[in-house]
């Protein structure tokens, strides 16, 4: 199993921080277009989707799969958004979303008093961090 | 399950942050003493309340282990890790991973920035150190994130 | 040994001293820093703000709470688990109004102002004010605008602390552009 990348948004949409393992193929477009367009269409099939419920489905989104890979996406009530590609053989992982949320990111920044929220992510503290736990995966 | 640790961070956070915008304009200096003057009543008050049923010290040393053991336990949930001390009143405590540094990065270009989070931590061991009789001047410094070291002087007393 | 032993017992209660110790150190400065009692309130609840927007995801994290779906299941987790695992004490959640868009959190022990007594000269001076900014910080966080303020301080020689929530809108995600 793999881990491809990993992009974190804030509320606004704001890329606050973009890390890639496996990628094997670039975009071929600007990374904050990248940025910009992902964030959209997240945006816009986490509205869809809960429109199209047939019944209550708030946050009912938490994964695509296309027939190479598959996106999961975890959103927290304060707006963050952890979006991580992987491929096919990995199951749910809104868990380990929520680790990397929890054991990361509120360490590691919201704890950090020179760190501000809202912008995007220079501290290496939070790069080795994250790049540890993500290689520590079972799926890595 | 009460976890006061990460308020006081954040509390301390926005402590410093007001005290360097407001005292320290002019001069880091002014933002620095002030800081570590509010550490020193801080520290003066919470050992008279923490030490109140505690035995008699022995000498300065005494009083040095309890600061590494007891009192930074209960501060900062973990012990100092070396204490040494030219045995001419000057005692180094060294802490290797000084927990207000732990979430800061290690490259050098924070360690700066960071050293303000230390003056008020360095007011609090002066002003237990105070209130259990023994004058002193206290500075710390950081050597490599998130290891500190903190000197005290004892003055004369 | 019976030092040890007493300090150990003692650690949880020392680090909540520190706190309000610590506390008390920056109203103590901010009333010398500032002019008027109007204007140290406002600073508290300044700095409330900015402790509340981050204390709020360590809160979410640790307890792993997810979407609220009405205001009375906000008023529950800022009181059992908040106000519980930031400053050790449960408020007691009471006086809905008929609308169930304001309550009140009443505080027993406020912990932030053991061993504090007002000043005299400073009857304005909302001294656990950055409660309100705390709260007003970390809701607005979750997308709600709350109006916070103390009808009751027991500081000022009222019964109880009682803070006052009021509701006033859910804030909506802003659409990004291109998209609709």
């Amino acid at each position: 199993m793999t881990v491809y990348n990993i992009y974190i948004f804030n509320r606004e949409g704001t890329c606050l921080y973009y890390y890639e393992w496996n990628r094997r193929t670039d975009c071929n477009m600007p990374k904050y277009e990248e940025f910009k367009l992902l964030h959209g269409m997240l945006f816009s099939i986490k509205s869809f989707v809960t429109r199209l419920s047939p019944i209550d489905g708030k946050n009912s989104f938490i994964s695509y799969r296309t027939n190479k890979y598959k996106l999961h996406f975890y959103e927290t009530p304060t707006g963050l958004k952890f979006v991580m590609n992987t491929d096919l053989a990995v199951e749910n992982i809104q868990d380990t979303l929520h680790d990397i949320y929890n054991k990361i990111y509120v360490e590691y920044i919201v704890k950090n008093p020179l760190c501000k929220l809202n912008e995007p992510i220079q501290s290496s503290l939070f790069r080795t961090k994250l790049d540890e736990h993500v290689k520590s995966l079972p799926f890595y | 399950m009460a976890d006061t640790d990460s308020v006081f961070e954040f509390l301390h956070m926005q402590i410093v942050e007001y005290i360097h915008d407001v005292h320290g304009k002019e001069s880091e200096n002014n933002a620095t003493t002030k800081l570590e003057e509010m550490g020193f009543t801080i520290g003066q008050r919470l050992a008279e309340r923490f030490t109140k049923e505690t035995a008699r010290f022995k000498d300065d040393l005494d009083v040095m282990k309890y600061i590494c053991k007891e009192f930074w336990t209960a501060l900062y949930k973990k012990q100092i890790d070396n204490l040494r001390t030219n045995h001419q009143g000057v005692f180094v405590l060294q802490d290797n991973r000084f927990r207000l540094l732990t979430q800061i990065s290690d490259t050098e270009e924070f360690i700066v920035p960071a050293a303000k989070y230390l003056s008020l931590p360095c007011g609090l061991i002066r002003g237990a150190l105070a209130n259990l009789g023994i004058p002193s001047i206290v500075g710390a410094e950081i050597t490599t994130m998130p290891m500190c070291k903190f000197t005290i002087n004892i003055q004369k007393h | 040994m019976s030092r040890q032993n007493s300090a150990r017992a003692d650690g949880k209660k020392v680090s909540s001293e520190l706190f309000t110790l610590t506390y008390g150190a920056l109203v103590a400065q901010l009333v010398k820093d500032f002019e008027s009692d109007e204007a140290v309130n406002k600073k508290l609840d300044e700095m409330g703000y900015n402790i509340g927007v981050r204390l709020i995801e360590d809160l979410i994290a640790k307890g792993n709470v997810g979407r609220c779906h009405d205001l009375r299941e906000t008023a529950d987790i800022i009181a059992k688990l908040g106000f519980k695992m930031f400053l050790g004490v449960t408020p007691v959640v009471t006086k809905w109004s008929t609308a169930a868009d304001e309550f009140s959190l009443i505080l027993e022990n406020n912990p932030l102002a053991e061993f504090v007594e007002l000043p005299s000269g400073h009857e304005n001076l909302n001294y656990s004010n950055i409660l309100c900014g705390v709260l007003r910080g970390a809701l607005e966080m979750v997308q709600m605008e709350v109006e916070i303020s103390f009808v009751q301080d027991a500081l000022r020689g009222d019964d109880t602390t009682e803070l006052r929530v009021k509701f006033i809108k859910r804030l909506e995600d802003a659409i990004p552009a291109g998209e609709e």
